[in-house]
């Protein structure tokens, strides 16, 4: 089963809001992915093991260079919303 | 109308948020265009949301309720009021009537200012309404007046959406987020305050000079950047300090440590059922909004990624711990608790203030903070109250009283507070002037623009 990290600053606000979305979208898809909440000071590049993270802030370098990190600042924005769950849907799949 | 809003105040509040909330928010989804049930299951959600939170809140004041007073007494620090922490206080100020009510409220406000040209921010962080919410609250408390509260949030609202105007294209330029401005009172209320003293701190030479380095710090002090563990510490000390036996100290520890994971978890549930709402109020503000400039406003939770705010943020701990010990003496009663772990929503709008130093932000952050601890100490008996009608929990004499410290200490809560503690024309009279002059900063002296128009280029994200 796939992962995804979401992380904002504290894991429940801005996280949370993004989740609903993206795991809609997956499902209509039918991609099946495990979505869990972070907050951005928990991520220590020991404990990563999603398979996507999607963030609403922006991700220290060290994490970014090991894995797949996707702004999902348009989630709450509305302006480029589709293409940013197009992306995450494709970095599930292949 | 001031009678027909008091029974509904009353109505409201004899039902509880259980009830109402679920009601309020389906009849807004349906009137937003969601299909039925899915403002039914974002309504019922929320209601949820709000069992399992007064759950966990029950379980801190249960916890903790005899902890504050113990500690301070043993520890002669004075330092008996509890600091609940923000996911609590913002179940809590949704829960009251005037929270019940917010976010048709601040929907509508926002949406004619737009019309009128009077804002350029479309508030689409429904969430975090819940600041107003709480003013709004304290007010009422204050005055036993539903219509005042009203009042209160509605002011506040006004406000927010102002500081975010003004302060948007400063943080456009430092965090490079375009087309977006942050009307979080939380963080947006801190900056007002702070403004006047970065302009002195930024002429002084020698401060910026002694670099403090992000990723040090963050190495350092990470682990604190942890909730679980954060609470760990905290419960344990402050049982150890208050003299309870080894089993509880430990007991403590861990149940703090539950409680700083528990509660976020069950707001989490909360945002998820807000959030389809959230997204159908954004849909149909911006349908409303064609053919203006429009900024987005957001939570400040989206700045928090900068090294700056978190390391300066990290360093809030144990600033803001010293800080309540050094004001004891000038009346602070504050124990702060769980919102030490979110010193990142003090900083954040801070930094760029003074371009990202991490010292001067930390500087600036103290100033701040120092003033709101005592605010906080002001605000603990309206807290008390609302902690006490969660229904969960009795503070019999001789309990803790508990105080927020990141709400509380936000500078537009206790100013609202000590305007509400004067006979209610001179209130509602100060109040305005002070909304108007959010008017005129955002309109005459814009942030990045006509002051901190210099601001120096930020580090790269």
């Amino acid at each position: 089963m796939k992962t995804v990290y979401l992380v904002c600053a504290t894991g429940i606000a801005t996280s949370s809001m993004i989740r609903v979305k993206i795991q809609d979208y997956l499902e209509s898809k039918g991609i099946e992915a495990d979505c869990i909440n972070f907050r951005v000071a928990e991520l220590t590049p020991e404990r990563i093991t999603a398979d996507v993270i999607v963030a609403t802030l922006s991700i220290p370098e060290e994490i970014k260079a090991k894995f797949k990190v996707i702004n999902g600042l348009s989630l709450l924005t509305g302006a480029g919303e589709e293409e940013t769950l197009e992306e995450i849907a494709a970095a599930l799949t292949d | 109308m001031v009678e027909i809003l008091a029974t509904i105040g009353g109505l409201l509040g004899s039902l509880g948020p259980l009830i109402v909330l679920p009601i309020v928010i389906t009849i807004l989804g349906l009137i937003l265009g969601m299909k039925l049930t899915q403002a039914l299951r974002s309504g019922l959600t929320l209601a949820i949301a709000f069992v399992g939170i007064f759950l966990t809140v029950g379980l801190l004041g249960e916890k903790m309720s005899t902890i504050g007073t113990a500690f301070s007494q043993r520890t002669g620090t004075g330092l008996d009021i509890i600091d609940i922490g923000w996911p609590a206080a913002s179940a809590l100020a949704f829960g009251t009537p005037v929270g019940n009510a917010i976010i048709p409220l601040g929907i509508v406000i926002n949406i004619i200012l737009i019309f009128l040209g009077l804002t350029k921010t479309l508030d689409v962080d429904v969430w975090n309404f819940w600041h107003q919410a709480f003013i709004g609250a304290i007010v009422t408390f204050l005055t036993g007046s539903f219509a005042l509260g009203l009042f209160a949030a509605a002011v506040t609202l006004l406000m927010a959406l102002w500081l975010a105007d003004w302060s948007q294209k400063l943080i456009e330029k430092y965090f490079k987020l375009p087309g977006i401005s942050f009307p979080h009172l939380q963080s947006a209320g801190y900056m007002l305050l702070a403004a006047p003293f970065a302009l002195l701190l930024n002429k002084v030479a020698f401060l910026r000079n002694m670099k403090l380095d992000p990723d040090t710090i963050r190495k350092r002090l990470g682990i604190l950047g942890e909730p679980i563990f954060l609470g760990l510490f905290i419960g344990v000390i402050l049982a150890a300090l208050a003299g309870e036996t080894l089993t509880d100290v430990i007991l403590t520890g861990i149940n703090v440590g539950a409680v700083m994971l528990l509660i976020p978890r069950m707001v989490g549930i909360l945002m998820e059922g807000l959030s389809p709402v959230a997204d159908a109020a954004r849909k149909f503000m911006q349908k409303n909004a064609k053919g203006r400039e429009i900024y987005i406003g957001l939570d400040s939770a989206v700045l928090i990624g900068s090294p700056a705010v978190i390391a300066s943020g990290l360093l809030m701990i144990p600033v803001e711990i010293g800080l309540a010990l050094l004001l004891a003496p000038l009346g602070n009663r504050t124990l702060p608790f769980i919102d030490l772990a979110d010193g990142v929503f003090v900083t954040a709008m801070l930094v760029p203030l003074v371009a990202g130093d991490v010292l001067l932000t930390v500087i600036l952050g103290a100033i701040v903070m120092g003033i709101g601890l005592l605010g906080a100490t002001m605000l603990a008996p309206a807290v008390t109250d609302m902690v006490a009608n969660a229904g969960t929990i009795d503070i019999p004499a001789g309990y803790s009283n508990y105080t927020v410290m990141s709400d509380a200490a936000i500078p537009h809560s206790y100013i609202m507070y000590a305007f509400f503690k004067s006979p209610v024309m001179i209130a509602i009279a100060l109040s305005l002037v002070f909304l108007v002059v959010h008017y005129f900063l955002a309109k005459k002296f814009p942030l990045g623009v006509k002051l901190f128009g210099e601001a120096k280029e930020p580090e790269s994200k």
